[in-house]
């Protein structure tokens, strides 16, 4: 499909770009936050993401689920 | 305890309430001649996290209900090493669409075991309530450095309810890249399913029998899913992080509902044909349905991005989502959360999200008897023209043993639509999209120890 | 942990980066690095050692000639201090009111007749009444920078002093934007900031039960501090005497816990709340809990 190269290019450009982003280390305080971190509440997440699959036609995106159902 | 006889009282008495910190705090500044020093942030590591939660699911008119535990247990040992064990209880009432559309008549239909019949009123939308079940569900998984900046992280998953048994692999790997601002991570998941329809699965387009008929039926089915995602996630700067990702799904094998039909209308009127023969005494189908057939594979794309952005203490989480699939099926997500610190440890978090995907390729209101069968048809309504918003608030606060715990309520609204081109006759009329409305609340209660 | 003795350092790879070590003010001293080179650690190590052995220079009791001896040996007479004395003394005098005068640089004239060597021998009420009458903040005259002690009288930093080294050796490491690092002197320690490649530096703290685990902290800011040490105390009678004294009694302080550590957001924070906690005796750990911050109490 023509968007297969986009999304590839765009990592390409994220990554190409990075390596002068970010901070130095004594800077990480609020990022080891927990509520900083990309998934804060691990069920809350994997909790949306059952009811999701199950009532919509698209899943995941932030990584795997637990896998599949046979949700009605 | 010592024995405190031989020494004499002492002069001062003690003041029985009153912090020290502060005063404490004023004099170290002083002292050290710097400003307020960073807040403390330490933490006895746990050796155990239990991370339990209850929810419940419900959507309005007597349609599915869902109560379920569900308990993440984690065990950490040294190195940074962990084994995370899952364990979920469903259990599922209510009732769910079966794919027939409102007729102005009442409407009979037989039951997927094939053993029993239900009736739906004249002006009803058909909702087959036979899915009591109960739905267990196991994740293992092991993490562990790899090297100093990776991570390793494999795992299984399985889960077993009446009709459906899932079992799983999932590996992943993420590497961090200067000064852990970068982070790239791969991962693979591999799934084989098998789908035990009560009664077997139907063959597609072959009609809803009569009561005690089970010769359209195939047994048992299979199916395989591949998942593949690749991820980056950066750094932007101390209070802003983001990650892409790119994954890729790939099903094949028995991807039908086998408990769906179609209703198989007049070219003209739109309106469900009658039985050809008189209703048998156990009962059957007052009209022609005809059970629904996907393609035996389906291929998508998402790309997924995300930013947690800190607001001084107040934290942003947005995110976006783009599906696109080879059953013509395109979605966009758009997720945001608000978390607003409230006092010592609690925490407001407003949540909406917005939802819309347009219909499959196959998709169909109803069967039109007038023109040749389609190669796939479903009338599922997950996979129709719809738009869903959530809506949300949880609440977060600590116990007085520092544990975390919350409520979140939240509710959930699908309304879609049939494409134009697809309403024939008298369908036109009605409301035919069994638009949805679900209640979630749930619970959690976070300990380590 | 061993390392060298008299003033040199030794710099050592670790599993994380580098350790510097050194001896200071009595105790073993590290300082943890996780990046950089093998030179660019020993130059930070050298600093934090050099910064180390100013502090042990100029506020000991043991050194002739120093500002504490100066003082020590006035005889009644005043003495001019300089601002990073006025400054210590400013907190040892916030410290006294705040304790209600149970912590008090004056005090350490108390050790001429108190020896917690494991050993057996309790002074005499007598001889304890008489190094008494020459222990008390209240009647020292300061009014900064002049300080009036009366004759006999003497301060002692030793209960702030490491505590206040760690803090600014962290501080400089902080400064000289090296990467994140840990400085720990003999077990009270501080970090400049969390680690890059960790979420957090591990800490370990002895279990406070017989036979208990270690506690495992995973510190990402702030400090750590220890009081108390399970050699320094005497035993007669089958009553265990602390090594904590009580300056209006000049006993021993009645109760006090073998042990308390305290994570806070500096050391010298730490080293006063737990200074304070064991102070309290018996209300040690109602004193901690009332301070809300981690720590642990051992008996």
């Amino acid at each position: 499909m023509k968007t297969k190269l986009l999304p590839a290019v765009l990592l390409v450009a994220l990554c190409a770009g990075c390596s002068s982003m970010g901070v130095e280390p004594w800077d990480r305080d609020v990022l080891a936050r927990e509520d900083m971190q990309l998934v804060t509440d691990p069920l809350e997440a994997a909790t949306d993401d059952h009811i999701y699959f199950s009532k919509e036609a698209s899943s995941g995106g932030r990584g795997f689920g637990g896998g599949g159902c046979g949700c009605n | 305890m010592a024995d405190v006889g031989v020494t004499k009282m002492t002069k001062s008495h003690r003041k029985n309430d009153r912090s020290v910190s502060a005063t404490l705090a004023a004099a170290t500044c002083a002292l050290l001649g710097t400003g307020a020093s960073a807040p403390v942030d330490a933490q006895e590591e746990p050796k155990w996290d239990f991370n339990t939660s209850f929810l419940y699911y419900g959507e309005d008119e007597n349609r599915v209900q869902d109560a379920s535990l569900k308990s993440i247990i984690r065990r950490l040992f040294a190195d940074d090493k962990s084994l995370s064990i899952g364990v979920t209880v469903d259990t599922l009432t209510g009732a769910t669409p079966s794919g027939a559309i409102r007729q102005d008549v009442a409407q009979t239909f037989t039951r997927p075991s094939g053993n029993a019949a239900y009736s739906v009123p004249a002006g009803e939308l058909p909702l087959d309530d036979t899915f009591k079940d109960t739905r267990v569900a196991l994740t293992a998984n092991w993490t562990q450095p790899a090297g100093e900046k990776g991570l390793l992280s494999v795992g299984m998953s399985a889960s077993k309810e009446y009709d459906y048994l899932h079992t799983g692999l999932n590996a992943n790997y993420a590497h961090d890249f200067n000064n852990r601002n970068t982070t790239l991570s791969a991962g693979i998941a591999v799934a084989r399913d098998s789908i035990e329809p009560v009664g077997g699965a139907p063959t597609p387009f072959t009609p809803m029998l009569d009561v005690g008929d089970v010769s359209n039926r195939n047994g048992d089915q299979d199916k395989d899913v591949l998942d593949v995602i690749f991820g980056v996630s950066q750094v932007i700067s101390r209070d802003l992080v983001m990650q892409v990702n790119y994954s890729y799904s790939m099903s094949d094998g028995y991807l039908n509902n086998p408990y769906k039909v179609l209703s198989l209308v007049d070219g003209v009127t739109g309106d469900t044909l009658p039985r050809t023969t008189p209703l048998p005494p156990d009962g059957g189908p007052s009209g022609q349905f005809l059970f629904e057939g996907r393609p035996d594979e389906r291929t998508q794309h998402s790309l997924y991005t995300q930013a947690k952005y800190n607001m001084n203490g107040k934290v942003l989480d947005v995110s976006y989502r783009y599906m696109t699939d080879d059953w013509e099926i395109d979605s966009h997500t758009m997720d945001v959360r608000y978390r607003w610190p409230i006092g010592a440890g609690s925490y407001l978090e407003p949540h909406l999200r917005f939802y819309t995907q347009s219909e499959a390729e196959f998709y169909r209101l109803s069967l039109d008897s007038s023109q040749p069968l389609p190669q796939f048809a479903s009338s599922d309504y997950r996979l129709g023209n719809f738009d869903a918003i959530t809506a949300g608030l949880k609440y977060g606060w600590k116990t007085r043993n520092g544990n975390d715990m919350s409520l979140r309520v939240e509710w959930y609204t699908q309304s879609g639509t049939v494409p134009a081109g697809q309403l024939i006759g008298n369908q036109a009329g009605r409301d035919n999209y069994p638009d949805l409305n679900a209640l979630i609340v749930q619970f959690s209660y976070r300990f380590s120890q | 942990m061993s390392g060298p003795a008299g003033r040199e350092c030794q710099i050592v790879a670790t599993e994380h980066g580098w350790a510097g070590r050194f001896r200071a003010m009595g105790s073993p001293c590290e300082v943890l690095l996780e990046s950089g080179t093998r030179n660019q650690a020993a130059s930070i190590t050298s600093a934090v050692a050099a910064e180390a052995w100013r502090i042990e220079d100029k506020f000991s009791r043991y050194l002739k000639g120093n500002i504490v001896d100066q003082i020590n040996t006035a005889n009644g007479a005043s003495v001019k201090v300089d601002d990073e004395t006025a400054n210590l003394l400013d907190f040892a005098a916030t410290l006294y009111k705040l304790s209600d005068g149970r912590f008090d640089i004056t005090s350490g004239v108390l050790r001429e007749v108190w020896t917690f060597d494991g050993g057996d021998h309790i002074p005499d009420p007598s001889s304890v009444e008489a190094v008494l009458s020459r222990v008390g903040w209240s009647r020292v005259q300061w009014a900064r920078p002049v300080l009036t002690l009366e004759p006999g009288m003497e301060i002692d930093f030793g209960g702030i002093g490491k505590e206040y080294a760690v803090d600014l050796c962290v501080a400089h490491i902080r400064d000289s934007q090296s990467g994140p690092g840990l400085v720990n002197f003999g077990g009270d320690l501080a970090i400049s900031g969390p680690p890059m490649r960790r979420r957090a530096w591990k800490v370990a703290v002895e279990g406070t039960l017989p036979d208990a685990a270690d506690h495992l902290i995973d510190l990402r800011q702030g400090a750590l501090a220890t009081s108390g040490d399970a050699r320094r105390f005497l035993c007669r009678d089958g009553v265990r005497y602390s090594h904590i004294l009580d300056p209006g009694t000049g006993w021993p302080v009645p109760d006090a816990p073998a042990s308390v550590t305290v994570a806070a957001d500096t050391c010298t924070q730490a080293g006063m709340t737990s200074t304070l906690a064991m102070l309290e005796g018996l209300g040690a750990e109602k004193f901690l809990a009332q301070q809300d911050m981690l720590h642990w109490c051992r008996r």
